[in-house]
């Protein structure tokens, strides 16, 4: 008997359950909380391509996020439909990530991740004086609400965000794979030495900068379509920048599966300290200094080292050799 | 071997905040030669393979390539007109493979249509056995070694070596001189930068001489040998 192909069949019949969770009626706020997963599944996985696989610190998720949610909004208050304002939104997104690349990308390292910190407080401090259409719900110039949401269910937007997720999860396989990703990662490597061996280092770049903006708004996008109300400080927030860089540095910077355990464990806190407050951020601050010492390669490179991944195959012969002896 | 050149350093000089890197430096490389680069540390040698690999602008003069003008051109299209270079402190991509470290450069740097067999390479490095080793975990012999098959795998012309054989025993010599044979019956040319005497009285055809930033000589190693600058330059 052959072993089926677990790696294959595996995320398909994970995706199949999550996919059929909304009908089988389980609890709306598991539905919630499985929503946030799969968003920070998203940006995280964006996140660890850059950090992990191109060498890129980006310090500004919450500018594509906020950007997208704002596009999102402003667009449904100007009688755009939701749907394109969601890909209006990541669109948006991308092209500030081109505007700003030509800038950042000079920048190496540290000096690129500063750089780019200051990005979304800038766009915080411009949307809060900004007002582009008349029906602002608060303030002056400053928040928003998501409209024509009418009839797009619960369900829907955890279908909406359960996609998102997948098709983050399965374009980083994709890159990883292909040409692209070898270039990336001699990048990550090594930049001189990528460049002399013929890697155009600033496009290679680009195009990873785009991919994770455009995917970070379009969950940034969908994010304020579950909770339709924007305002800079919660849009441009920095809880954007934490929850993905988070949750790759715990799961594991650098690999596939990390930012995938990483939001987990990020949702899981967020549900086990939601009645902290305040505390909730201290806790969660403790626990990734506690990783970054004591795990260096997050819990990913903890599970390689102790061969976690062989452990059904070992059993399955195990098994087997207890079969064949009775 | 012939007279063409294919590489022509024309005048360049580059400073660095007043310090005369080098200055007003002009030399030929021509087809299917070994030209060696000596000179005493600090002379300049590694700034002008720099210069070459488009790391560096120079501030004057030109760099001709076949002909063409790759003065300004970035390190990566240095690569794909087909100068590759390696490194005098090992740089691979620590976390790749090996065989992946020369898949780059396969994949990147050959614009040039022929396909290279990648293990070929590493056979000619002594690498094959450890192609599915992670760079990282490599002695240092053996990156020098992987800094030349990663050069080859972007199917070059011109080759740049910066100390192939600096840091290797007295015995590994021998070999090292063979492996620069067996590049040099590719079809390549190379300048080779070398501190290891025996190495460069055996592999080169001419040497060109550069002290402080200026070139004080230029010959076959016979002729550079005997020359009194070069012996002043050395000797004080």
């Amino acid at each position: 008997m052959k072993i089926p192909r677990l790696t294959t069949l595996a995320p398909i019949a994970v995706l199949v359950v999550l996919a059929l969770f909304p009908l089988i009626g389980i609890p709306l706020s598991w539905l919630n909380y499985l929503f946030s997963f799969f968003i920070y599944l998203a940006l995280a996985n964006m996140w660890n391509l850059l950090a992990g696989y191109t060498g890129l610190i980006c310090l500004c998720p919450h500018a594509f996020v906020g950007l997208a949610g704002y596009t999102l909004a402003i667009g449904t208050q100007v009688g755009m439909p939701f749907q394109v304002g969601l890909i209006a939104g990541a669109a948006v997104a991308a092209v500030f990530a081109l505007v700003i690349s030509y800038p950042v990308f000079r920048m190496k390292g540290i000096y690129f991740a500063i750089g780019t910190l200051v990005l979304p407080e800038v766009l915080k401090q411009w949307f809060n004086y900004w007002q582009p259409v008349g029906t602002a719900y608060q303030g002056g110039g400053a928040g928003y609400s998501v409209v024509g949401l009418a009839g797009f269910s619960l369900e829907n937007k955890y279908w909406l965000a359960l996609a998102i997720a997948a098709a983050a999860i399965f374009l980083v396989y994709i890159i990883l794979r292909s040409k692209l990703g070898l270039g990336l990662t001699a990048i990550r490597d090594n930049e001189n030495t990528a460049a002399s061996s013929g890697v155009n280092i600033f496009r290679l770049k680009l195009i990873s900068f785009l991919i994770a903006a455009f995917i970070m708004g379009i969950a940034g996008a969908a994010y304020f379509i579950h909770n339709p109300k924007i305002q800079p400080a919660g849009g441009f927030g920095i809880s954007w920048l934490l929850l993905p860089l988070m949750a790759t540095v715990i799961g594991g910077e650098g690999t596939e599966e990390g930012p995938i355990i990483g939001a987990a464990i990020v949702t899981f806190l967020r549900f086990l300290l939601a009645d902290y407050g305040a505390w909730s951020l201290f806790i969660q601050g403790i626990i990734l200094v506690v990783v970054v010492v004591a795990l260096p390669q997050g819990i990913a490179g903890l599970l390689r080292q102790v061969g976690a991944y062989h452990l059904p195959q070992k059993l399955y012969q195990a098994a087997k050799a207890r079969i064949h002896r009775t | 071997m012939s007279d063409t050149a294919v590489l022509s350093v024309e005048g360049v000089s580059k400073s660095f905040g007043g310090i005369h890197a080098i200055q007003n430096v002009t030399f030929e490389v021509r087809a299917g030669e070994v030209l060696g680069l000596m000179g005493p540390n600090g002379a300049g040698k590694t700034t002008l393979l720099n210069l070459i690999a488009g790391v560096y602008r120079p501030d004057s003069g030109r760099i001709l390539f076949q002909g063409k003008n790759i003065t300004r051109y970035p390190p990566h299209k240095i690569c794909h007109v087909g100068i590759a270079r390696t490194f005098q402190i090992p740089q691979p991509f620590t976390d790749l493979m090996v065989r992946d470290n020369l898949m780059v450069a396969a994949k990147y740097g050959n614009k040039r249509g022929v396909t290279l067999e990648l293990d070929e390479i590493l056979d000619l490095v002594d690498l094959l056995k450890q192609k599915d080793t992670t760079a990282g975990d490599l002695a240092t012999v053996s990156l020098k070694r992987l800094e030349l098959a990663r050069a080859l795998a972007s199917n070059p012309t011109l080759i740049l070596l910066d100390e192939v054989a600096a840091g290797s025993t007295e015995a590994e010599l021998p070999r090292i001189l063979d492996i620069t044979k067996q590049v040099r019956k590719m079809g390549k040319t190379i300048i080779l930068v070398e501190h290891v005497m025996k190495v460069m009285v055996e592999a080169v055809d001419r040497i060109v001489v550069i002290d402080k930033g200026e070139k004080i000589a230029e010959g076959t190693p016979g002729e550079v040998m005997e020359d009194e600058k070069v012996l002043a330059a050395y000797f004080g």
